[in-house]
């Protein structure tokens, strides 16, 4: 087995503001086992992750390496899996409900995180303007548009387009008409309604993916 | 002398104030100054520029100096060098920023390739820092430099191969390099000034409105550089070349569009969201140029070059119909890398979509029907061998794509369209491949048998221009068409008739079979004809020895076919005639087998 990792960075260091969010997460991908990455929520892409996770989590991510030595190797292979299994357990009780949408069977399901004014649906081809995570099922974040820092969202415009005219992927044009403005909802899309056999390789979609997003409705025009 | 007269002038200017200069004192400094620096008096030049008694007269006068200082600094061995980088170093201090800009764009014009790639390289730090010195008043100025930079760039040759690219022996990629140096600072101005007025809303600052005028000198800048040289050269692959300036440069330029708020998707998406927008038509074509926009989106869903930024929420139909503008305009250009450009352009954007699920309706739109015209043209006309090839593989990818019905019309079109035997031919063999697919189990489906596949089997089974058809110069349209009546009578039942081919028979002998017989008896008949006469011919000529024949392309007089090859060119006409000839008897005999079997089904 590989030598363990040293402790390079004290806590100072880390937070200090010359100190990138990337080095770290470049440290703890190259050392953190698969399992210690999908509970820290740090799969996927650096760019995604950078945008996803806040300067203290990683903090606290970094810590929490060394202290349960969770290093890329030490953990055999059932005990892997077995937390994988542990996690997605654990994400099933928290959806709300489920809502079944017609037009023939449904190949999405929707989880409302927070409600929305319950007013404003977007008709097909109204502008709506959304916040979006994209993530696999195993938490490999593939896409989103939400800068981390405050003064950085002010930077960022939320993705615009028109809805229910097949600009985007089904599962999206479905679902967002049966939102209303500033509703978050959480869509676990099948393979069908998102980029199918295919996928898209360069942007780290398999194919036959899963696609989960949660989607925060901002506007409707 | 001029060091003497340079001494008088600037001792007599000493006591002057700065407005007092006459515009002879102007001229004296500029000649003789120039002269000291020619003459090797550089050091002198020094000691007075650098006198501290001498600076107001070098702010005013001083940037007539840089002609021969940066002809000494370009020549890199001069042994005045030294002196002359730092009487250069000090001007860039001293002078005004305004005289300064202009002296120095003066001096990038350039011709020769090395003296160019030399001066944008001693030049561009120097313009920068002279830039930031105009504060809020330099949109306008960086505007003018960027576009004579790129003017200078565009003279540069480009490399074509990986090794060209890694030894740079241009220069192209180190100017590229250079460039996006001197561009970091104003798109990190725009960057910050775009948030600080979107933070305090409506309230302008006086640096947001020079903002205002940056951002789109520096749309322009991007727009120009996608267009030349990103559109013109080959980006090379991470795996053939890991660590490429060229592809580093293409992906500053995104990073600089993303930072100056023009969101690649709307970009790539422009041709589609625009369209509606009829006022202001010209001002978006001007702003941000097809050509531009088409290379852009080569560099996204080619090179995936913004694949970390790039929404990967958009449906492949989508992305495919916006990208159809894109590669409409790539492949009706006649240079080589603009086509290549589309057909790779074309290819990506159709592998992401599934295969059949392209429906009719998108035929209803123009670059729909105008890419494969041009498909067509690349096919039977560009000059590179693997153009053609690949041109012929995104063709045959098109059609996978389509839906049946879809696939239907797409063959009428093209059937209609093409004008071209070799391509009719290869539709007709799809259209083969079609048929037997519907004639599986199971796959049944309402286009490719029975009443719509009539109208279709009516355009393919026809002769052209009748019995007079030229049989070899429609001969693989003509081949393909044989070979699917055939595959038809022996596929379809007599009695299940699924393709309808059974009732329409009749009407194929009139306009396709015994028109084809005649031309072949016909076509037979004079090529024997022709045979017979240049075998005579042969046997008179070998007593004579000279041609009656002679053809001139041009000024040029082609050297005169033997008669070998004249006699061997009509044997393989008279082979192609039985060639033809084999497969019509061979469908005539298929057809009369299940004709008498008819007949014996119908007789009780």
């Amino acid at each position: 087995m590989a030598a363990e990792p040293t402790r390079e960075w004290t806590d100072e260091q880390l937070k200090s503001d010359d100190f990138s969010k990337k080095d770290i997460i470049q440290f703890i991908q190259d050392n953190a086992t698969h399992s210690f990455l999908n509970e820290h929520k740090l799969l996927g892409n650096m760019k995604n992750v950078a945008k996803t996770a806040k300067k203290e989590q990683l903090v606290i991510a970094y810590n929490q390496l060394f202290e349960s030595k969770s290093f890329k190797g030490t953990e055999p292979v059932e005990n892997v899996t077995e937390q994988i299994k542990a996690v997605k357990i654990e994400e099933k009780p928290q959806e709300v409900k489920a809502e079944v949408v017609d037009e023939g069977p449904p190949k999405y399901t929707k989880s409302v995180l927070k409600k929305g004014d319950k007013t404003n649906f977007p008709k097909k081809g109204d502008t709506v303007s959304c916040w979006y995570t994209g993530t696999l099922e195993d938490g490999t974040v593939f896409d989103t548009n939400i800068p981390t820092a405050a003064r950085k969202k002010k930077q960022a415009k939320p993705l615009s387009f028109k809805v229910g005219m097949g600009k985007v992927i089904k599962g999206w044009d479905m679902a967002l008409l049966t939102m209303s403005k500033g509703e978050t909802a959480r869509l676990e899309i099948e393979p069908e309604w998102a980029y199918g056999k295919k996928g898209v390789p360069e942007s780290k979609i398999p194919p036959n993916a899963k696609l989960i997003f949660e989607v925060e409705l901002v506007s409707v025009d | 002398m001029a060091l003497e007269q340079l001494s008088e002038l600037v001792q007599r200017c000493q006591g002057l104030p700065d407005d007092g200069y006459a515009s002879e004192d102007y001229n004296v400094f500029t000649v003789a100054g120039r002269s000291c620096i020619e003459e090797g008096n550089s050091l002198q030049v020094l000691s007075i520029v650098l006198d501290e008694k001498n600076q107001d007269i070098v702010r005013c006068m001083g940037w007539n100096l840089l002609p021969p200082l940066i002809k000494v600094l370009l020549k890199k061995e001069d042994e005045d060098l030294p002196q002359c980088l730092a009487i250069f170093n000090h001007l860039l201090e001293t002078c005004r920023p305004k005289e300064l800009l202009i002296g120095l764009l003066e001096q990038l014009e350039q011709d020769d390739p090395d003296t160019i790639a030399e001066s944008l390289h001693l030049l561009l730090n120097p313009l920068q820092k002279v830039l930031l010195c105009l504060g809020n008043r330099k949109a306008s100025s960086l505007g003018m430099t960027l576009s004579s930079v790129l003017d200078q760039v565009a003279k540069l040759p480009l490399p074509h191969t990986k090794e060209q690219e890694e030894d740079d022996i241009f220069m192209l990629c180190r100017c590229c390099t250079n460039l996006v140096m001197f561009v970091r600072p104003f798109v990190e101005e725009v960057r910050q000034n775009l948030a600080r007025t979107e933070q305090s809303s409506d309230c302008k600052t006086t640096e947001g409105q020079d903002s205002d005028e940056l951002q789109p000198e520096l749309l322009k800048f991007c727009m120009k550089t996608l267009r030349h040289p990103l559109l013109e050269v080959q980006l090379k692959d991470p795996d053939t070349l890991p660590e490429s300036p060229l592809r580093n440069f293409a992906t500053e330029i995104l990073n600089v569009l993303s930072a100056i708020r023009e969101p690649l998707p709307s970009l790539v998406y422009q041709p589609l969201l625009k369209r509606k927008q009829v006022p202001g038509f010209l001002e978006e074509e001007v702003r941000y140029p097809k050509e531009s926009l088409a290379s852009l989106a080569h560099l996204v869903f080619v090179h995936h070059l913004a694949a970390d930024s790039f929404p990967s929420v958009f449906s492949p139909v989508f992305c495919l119909r916006c990208n159809m503008e894109h590669i409409c305009l790539l492949l009706s250009r006649t240079e080589e890398t603009r086509i290549q450009k589309g057909l790779e352009l074309y290819e990506k954007s159709l592998v992401r979509v599934e295969d059949g699920v392209l429906p009719a309706d998108l035929l209803e739109i123009k670059t729909f029907l105008t890419v494969p015209q041009n498909l067509v043209k690349v096919m039977t006309m560009c000059q590179r061998h693997d153009l053609r090839t690949r041109g012929l593989k995104v063709f045959q990818l098109s059609i996978d794509k389509f839906n049946t019905e879809a696939k239907y019309h797409f063959f009428q079109y093209m059937l209609k369209t093409s004008n071209h035997s070799g391509v009719e031919g290869y539709v007709i063999k799809n259209i083969k491949n079609q048929i037997d697919s519907a004639l599986q189990p199971g796959n049944s489906n309402t286009w490719f048998e029975g009443v719509h596949l009539l109208p279709l089997l009516r355009r393919v089974l026809s002769l052209p221009g009748g019995p007079e058809t030229d049989l070899l110069e429609y001969l693989d349209r003509i081949m393909e068409s044989l070979n699917l009546l055939r595959y038809l009578v022996i596929r379809d039942k007599v009695t299940e008739n699924q393709t309808g081919i059974w009732t329409e028979l009749y009407k194929i002998e009139d306009t396709f079979l015994k028109p084809l017989r005649v031309g072949v008896n016909m076509s037979r008949a004079h090529y024997e004809r022709e045979l017979h006469n240049t075998m005579e011919e042969a046997k008179k000529n070998k007593v004579k020895d000279s041609s009656v024949l002679s053809v001139s392309v041009g000024e040029e007089k082609l050297p005169n076919v033997t008669s070998e090859s004249h006699i061997q060119a009509l044997h393989s006409a008279l082979h192609t005639f039985d060639m033809i000839e084999s497969v019509l008897v061979r469908i005539e005999e298929l057809v009369e087998v299940k004709d008498n079997l008819m007949q014996l089904l119908r007789t009780p």
